[in-house]
């Protein structure tokens, strides 16, 4: 029973709080000080980490498109262009942030917000290590799917209340692409919660330590992957923001900061997409020697690699080529890979 | 029980709030130290460098709606697999999977049914 839908719960509490009213500061403060030093010490270091880690990934971007393309990409600011990120970021917080006069103001404004909200809450129930986790919710799993499709909304709203043609259609299509793929990267995760019979991210990984579901899953996680490259809009699935043809999609309107936001979020999405694949299919933090911590960062930045390499390796997909490939080959793939999983489980049980 | 599952929502309220705060200082912060310059153009909607034409604000055919009514129909319906997952494989019951099989078999239907009416083939919107 939840303390929102049971008012009888909270009466409880209340009612204990007036009890104990003498000490009721100390005892509230006894009752959340354990809490409250986690969320704070979790919420400094994941702040610290997602700017990082976007920094890092928008270099490791630059210098792979560059080899890719045989030319030595930023060279000039720090070793090796190293600082390169950290100017943009700096350059973007002097620009002027303009509100054209035609958008729906409150809501243009709100969208950068609204986009990178997920990111943080997402943070809570990653599991970096054995220890290192925030908080294990016990449907951590489900919370990150959740809020994840708020990422939906903002893009919505933002190409809506841009009041660009662009920026519509870019955000349209982000949509319609979003839901396609929302559905085969819950049926293929579905597999590997059967398996764990848990939506908890520390028993999931727990359930990996003899053998990796991406071993007895590759069905699975092989839709997992191209989906979720498809949700974070990266290419061969970039369709909401195709350059060529719409300018930069649903962020066509937003200049320095807010656009800022809209790139942190898609860095920082692909760094929890990649986790959530080590999660639940590449064993987590489960690995020989080195210290766990070590193992998921190495596994999850392998898998960004991969994401990078892909994005200046393949062309585009053509827009009912990307709906067909989700409606008509991942979701029935994974239905029946399901399917297959609940028998086999049966027979082997 | 109770009072664990309040501190998991404290955590989540309290990473809300910080998400909130840590996307909006950056902007309230770009807009104190930008330049403003306001030109007579500079707060035209863009558009390619055209004049531009009209809102964007109007009707059009958007071939996706179907798209989005199936997405409602089967997401949803989705969502009810979760906690039959995991319950599912503790005891030995065959029954489980042929409930499972059902269900998703009815599931299944839905994409069989939009896929013989034709909601993927992409159509040419004229009009």
């Amino acid at each position: 029973m939840s303390p929102i839908s049971d008012p009888g719960f909270l009466l409880t509490i209340l009612t204990q709080a007036v009890e104990r009213e003498p000490g009721f500061w100390n005892w509230a403060f006894h009752w959340f000080s354990q809490e409250i030093v986690v969320a704070v010490i979790g919420l400094l270091l994941i702040i610290a980490f997602v700017t990082i880690n976007a920094i890092g990934l928008i270099y490791a971007e630059l210098k792979i498109a560059g080899h890719i393309q045989r030319r030595p990409a930023t060279m000039e600011v720090g070793w090796h262009g190293f600082l390169q990120p950290v100017m943009d970021a700096a350059k973007l917080l002097v620009k002027e942030a303009m509100t054209p006069t035609a958008v729906n103001r409150p809501l243009f404004l709100a969208a950068p917000v609204i986009v990178f909200l997920p990111v943080l809450i997402s943070f809570i129930v990653l599991p970096f290590s054995e220890k290192l986790i925030v908080r294990d919710l016990n449907l951590g799993l489900l919370l990150i799917f959740a809020f994840s499709a708020l990422n939906v909304i903002g893009i919505l709203i933002a190409g809506w209340a841009s009041n660009n043609k662009y920026s519509l259609l870019g955000a349209l299509r982000s949509v319609s692409q979003n839901i396609a793929y929302e559905i085969p990267i819950l049926l293929s995760a579905m597999s590997v919660v059967v398996m764990a019979n848990s939506l908890k991210m520390s028993e999931l990984v727990a359930a990996q330590d003899k053998i990796w579901f991406f071993i007895i899953q590759p069905l699975a996680a092989i839709i997992f992957f191209v989906a979720t490259t498809a949700e974070t809009n990266r290419l061969p699935f970039d369709i909401p923001e195709a350059e060529g043809e719409l300018v930069a999609g649903f962020h066509s309107e937003y200049s320095g900061m807010r656009f800022a936001l809209f790139f942190l979020a898609e860095y920082s999405n692909m760094f929890i997409v990649s986790a959530v694949f080590v999660t639940l299919f590449l064993g987590g933090w489960h690995g020989p020697i080195l210290p766990g911590l070590i193992w998921f960062l190495l596994k999850v930045y392998i898998l960004v690699f991969i994401v990078i390499v892909a994005r200046w390796t393949f062309p585009r997909l053509r827009f009912d080529q990307l709906m067909t490939l989700a409606w008509k080959v991942l979701i029935p793939l994974s239905l029946a890979n399901l399917l297959v999983t609940a028998l086999v489980i049966k027979l082997v049980r | 029980m109770d009072a664990f599952l309040l501190k998991d929502y404290f955590f989540i309220l309290l990473f809300l709030l910080v998400g909130i705060g840590f996307g909006a200082v950056p902007l309230i912060l770009s807009v104190l130290i930008s330049p403003k310059t306001i030109g007579r153009d500079t707060l035209k909607t863009y558009e390619s460098g055209m004049i531009p034409f009209g809102s964007a604000w109007v009707q059009f055919g958007v071939s996706y709606y179907l798209f989005a009514l199936i997405f409602l129909a089967f997401d949803v319906d989705v969502l009810y697999l979760f906690p039959v997952l995991l319950a599912y494989g503790k005891d030995f019951v065959i029954r489980d999977f042929v409930e499972l099989c059902i269900f998703v078999g009815i599931l299944a239907f839905a994409i069989i049914y939009a896929w013989r009416k034709g909601v993927f083939d992409w159509k040419e919107l004229t009009g």
